[in-house]
């Protein structure tokens, strides 16, 4: 069986960061990466599955960036996965969820996985689509945010639970292959000692561009995206003050404010 | 010729030949019985991992000797042990080289060569000699009878923290047996040698050389008055002396036999552990050589041949047992049993002709002679039991070697799991931005200097809580202030300094350590600087000892010392004395770790404090709990907190007005503990850099270099 695990390099802020130029974007400078939290579950959720059972799994972590994205790869090479495949060219740049789910469901085509797992959302843009929206592009069955599953090699289906409101669990069958969105606390993901990290540094990570996924410029960055970003911005803080003085002049003054906020004359 | 010159050692006077030759047999078989019980034991250590020895045999056997000449390592903490075997250990040696003496003169100087010396003074001298020694034997196994039978001390208890009453290896009554057994056979054979020699008088009686000379053998002849009043004949003291001579001779033998199978070899391995003793063992952490594929250890063949020599030497004494904070509060720790469970593994699985397969040489677990995750995990690596084990057992590298394998299989506490990825993140273990690291100095009123970019005559290496903690961020700033003040050229390395990592290495993180500390060692390679200072014991411990295997060799202080040398050359001056009355902790990487016992001492007598001593103090300091990564472990709610245990020790001291810590980690720890144990209030917790702000007020800089 093989289970082809979506991997995200996600970028936290560091301290009184700045904005770069164009105001798109933080200045890279000021960003510190990661493994994207939910993928940590999902390859974890992958590994389990591998370990309980004698039947050989293979797990493939694909990311889709640049080369610094080479580390998570190492770290899931380090945590269990057997192979890492990394996609980039300077046109993914600029890419939204739905082009970067065109390419990964390129590459669940190349690699035709039994099924596929990714987080529910990214920590830095939280958009919780490239995930079902790889699953559009493939025409695979999908399910979000799983809570519990139970996947057997060799299975044509797998059931999973959902939790929903009010204390209610949904359990699922699904075929596979499919595409499943794992949530947060669905295991406990495992360390990765800096001695696995360092021994994975030396297993290879297969670097594939557009064109071996028989894909175009066309179909990524802004030109194969349904949404682009148009600023980044900080919003204006809201202001409190502390208004002193006996009721009257108290009265007085919250007036004046408010003529002041409705820009009128008094 | 004179009665003196012809008295000689009655040996097989009287006996036929064959009961001469059969002694002869069951001789060779004894010998033959010791010698495999060393090959088997000799066997089983060189199935442990390959481990070098640095040079210097013959300072370490001039070491050894020392020590157990001296005795130095018994008595401590325990002087009436020391003394008692100090007796036996004497009085076993001098028997023993007497009767080697024997065999060498009639089984081989006499036969072949014709050399006699065993005969007239020299006899006598020696014979009471070896009387006197036999006293001191039997004298020192009776005390330790008394110390075992009625003084029933709590540790020579051998009821296990780390398992419950019920399981096969809890309280371990064949230890008990074995101690007893080994106490009697030796107060026996001790015993009837004097009665021996008491009947061999008694049947000699009408020969002068032996009668008219008893006095040089005082027991025995005492004991032979005794006999000849109650009616013993000659006629019956040969009898009693035949079977006398048979009954001592075959427990002696046995007691020869069975040395290397019982602890009676610890006459031998206890030796051999100090002639391999590291002393730095604890200080300075094993490296994970590159052809090693696994960290840490998880068979029993991943030890060092020397630590399963380790395990065999310890005799069960308990101080490392006693001294160990993690099991003074009821933690399921005790460093005693980690060795003994493991001695025990040793013995199941290696003594044997051929080794058991792998799995069965996992030491990870909960079966008897494994040790749990829970135990391991409990320990401090705060060196107690390495610097109190008379036979130079060394625990920390045993237990860090073992939590090296749990790193690797992450099995450990969560939030463990989490700092250590937030030091790997950030390179620090609050999960700040490197770029806050230096954001103490904000509040300071001159700028501090950045050693990367100018040169410093001192370089501080701050120290993760020192940096980011709040309430040792106040400390901090007053220290910079100080060294201000003094005019002391100083800079720190911003946000290029990372953790230390002194206590990543002892949680058994060894990738990350090494990380760390090249990266600490390359920050530093590009700064100039002549010496370096820290007021963090722990980044002192692992920046003098660990860095220089990382390529960095350094010059480095502990604040005290520099303080001390600061207040000693006027530079800061003392104008308004404290007259506190202070008690003092011991850090244990500044104590016991690098032997800074003196210097916050000698501060603290400059300040005009009255020192009082906790009953536990230098060496025998108490760890706050947090040392080897417990600080970022929770500690199990509702037990007994290490700091509150020595806070409650401190709050005996009468009048106590200031508990003096000198270690960051201690001010966080010792704070808490002071709250929590309700004795805020009654005294108060301070880092020493307090005091001394407090004595030397603020003043404007003198001296500062332009």
């Amino acid at each position: 069986m093989k289970i082809m695990v979506a991997v995200k390099q996600v970028a936290a802020l560091d301290e009184d960061f700045e904005l770069q130029g164009d105001d798109r974007g933080v200045d890279p400078d000021f960003l510190i990466h990661d493994l994207n939290e939910w993928d940590d579950f999902s390859l974890e959720e992958a590994v389990k599955i591998k370990e309980a059972w004698s039947t050989p799994v293979e797990i493939v972590a694909v990311t889709v960036g640049p080369g610094g994205a080479d580390e998570i790869l190492r770290k899931c090479l380090a945590k269990g996965a057997d192979r890492a495949v990394r996609v980039w060219e300077d046109a993914i740049e600029g890419s939204d969820p739905v082009a970067i789910a065109r390419v990964l469901a390129a590459a669940a085509k190349r690699e035709a996985p039994d099924m596929l797992f990714a987080g529910v959302q990214s920590s830095d843009q939280s958009c919780a689509s490239t995930g079902i929206a790889t699953a559009a592009f493939l025409d695979w069955p999908h399910a979000a945010v799983l809570t519990q599953l139970e996947l057997a090699p060799g299975a044509k289906s797998a059931v999973f639970r959902r939790e929903l409101e009010g204390g209610l669990l949904h359990e699922v069958e699904i075929q596979c292959p499919a595409v499943l969105t794992i949530q947060l606390g669905i295991n406990t993901p495992r360390y990765a000692s800096l001695r696995s990290i360092k021994q994975a540094a030396v297993k290879p990570v297969e670097v594939l561009s557009l064109a071996d996924l028989s894909l175009s410029a066309a179909d990524v960055g802004e030109s194969g995206s349904a949404s682009r970003v148009r600023s980044m911005y900080r919003p204006q803080k809201g202001s409190a003050q502390l208004i002193a003085g006996d009721a009257a002049a108290q009265a007085a003054r919250l007036a004046e404010i408010i003529r002041e906020f409705k820009g009128g004359s008094p | 010729m004179s009665r003196t010159d012809a008295a000689t050692r009655i040996l097989f006077e009287a006996f036929p030949t064959a009961e001469v030759r059969l002694f002869y047999l069951l001789s060779c078989v004894a010998i033959a019985v010791f010698g495999y019980g060393v090959y088997v034991q000799i066997r089983k250590y060189r199935r442990g991992a390959a481990f070098d020895l640095d040079g210097g045999v013959w300072r370490r056997l001039a070491d050894m000797i020392g020590t157990i000449l001296s005795h130095r390592t018994i008595g401590r903490r325990d002087p009436a042990a020391g003394a008692a075997h100090r007796l036996i250990f004497y009085g076993f040696a001098l028997l023993f080289i007497g009767t080697s003496t024997i065999t060498l003169q009639y089984d081989f100087l006499e036969p072949l060569f014709g050399v006699r010396f065993w005969q007239g003074e020299f006899y006598l001298i020696f014979s009471l000699v070896l009387d006197v020694a036999g006293v001191a034997l039997v004298g020192g196994l009776v005390y330790m009878m008394y110390r075992r039978g009625w003084l029933r001390l709590p540790k020579l208890d051998y009821a296990r923290p780390d398992r419950a009453p019920g399981d096969p290896d809890f309280d371990r009554p064949q230890y008990r047996r074995e101690d007893w057994a080994f106490l009697w056979v030796l107060v026996i054979i001790g015993c009837t040698g004097y009665l021996l020699e008491a009947a061999r008088l008694v049947w000699l009686q009408a020969r002068p050389d032996v009668w008219d000379t008893r006095w040089w053998s005082p027991v025995g002849a005492m004991l032979a008055e005794a006999c000849v009043s109650l009616g013993l004949t000659e006629r019956g003291g040969a009898l009693l002396r035949h079977g006398l001579w048979w009954f001592h001779g075959l427990i002696a033998l046995a007691f020869i036999a069975l040395i290397p199978f019982t602890k009676v070899k610890h006459i031998f391995t206890s030796a051999a552990s100090l002639l391999v003793r590291d002393p730095q063992a604890a200080q300075r952490l094993p490296r994970i050589p590159e052809s090693q594929a696994q960290p840490g250890v998880q068979k029993i063949t991943d030890f060092t041949w020397k630590q399963l020599l380790n395990l065999d030497a310890c005799t069960k004494c308990g101080r490392c047992h006693e001294a160990c904070p993690a099991r003074a509060v009821g933690a399921p720790l005790s460093p005693r049993d980690v060795i003994l469970s493991l001695r025990d593994f040793a013995k199941s699985t290696l003594e044997s002709g051929a080794i058991p397969a792998a799995a069965e040489l996992d030491v990870h677990g909960k079966s008897p002679g494994q040790v749990a995750q829970e135990t391991l995990w409990s320990c401090r690596t705060c060196m107690a039991c390495v610097e109190i084990c008379p036979v130079a057992v060394e625990h920390v590298p045993i237990i860090v070697q073992m939590r090296r394998k749990l790193v690797e299989d992450g099995a450990m506490d969560p939030l463990l799991t989490k700092t250590l990825q937030t030091i790997h993140k950030t390179g620090n273990s609050f999960g700040e931005s490197k770029r806050k690291r230096a954001a103490w100095t904000k509040g300071l009123p001159f700028p501090v200097k950045d050693a990367r970019k100018e040169p410093v005559d001192v370089l501080w290496f701050v120290g993760d809580y020192a940096s980011f903690d709040p309430r040792n961020q106040k400390v901090t700033q007053t220290f910079a202030a100080l060294l201000h003040e003094a005019g002391v050229d100083f800079g720190i390395l911003f946000e290029s300094e990372s953790n230390a990592g002194n206590d990543v290495r002892r949680v058994g993180e060894e990738g990350l350590y090494e990380l760390l500390a090249n990266a600490n060692v390359a920050a530093m390679a590009g700064a100039s600087f002549k010496t370096i200072v820290t007021t963090d014991p722990h980044s002192y411990n692992t920046i003098r000892n660990e860095y220089p295997d990382f390529g960095g060799k350094y010059q480095i202080q502990h604040y005290t010392s520099l303080v001390r040398e600061l207040i000693a050359d006027g530079r800061l001056r003392v104008t308004s004395p404290l007259e506190y009355r202070v008690t003092f902790h011991d850090p244990c990487h500044l104590g016991r770790f690098n032997k800074g016992y003196e210097a916050p001492r000698d501060v603290l007598k400059s300040l005009g404090c009255e020192l009082i001593e906790m009953g536990r103090s230098r060496a025998n300091s108490f760890c706050c709990g947090a040392g080897g990564g417990r600080i970022w472990i929770p500690d199990p709610v509702g037990a007994e907190k290490p700091a509150q245990n020595r806070i409650m020790e401190a709050a005996a001291i009468p009048g106590l007005e200031v508990y003096v810590v000198s270690c960051p980690k201690d001010l966080t720890m010792f704070e808490d503990a002071l709250k929590t144990t309700g004795n805020e209030g009654k005294f108060v917790v301070k880092e020493l850099i307090e005091l001394v702000r407090e004595a030397v007020p603020a003043r404007q800089s003198v001296g500062a270099p332009a």
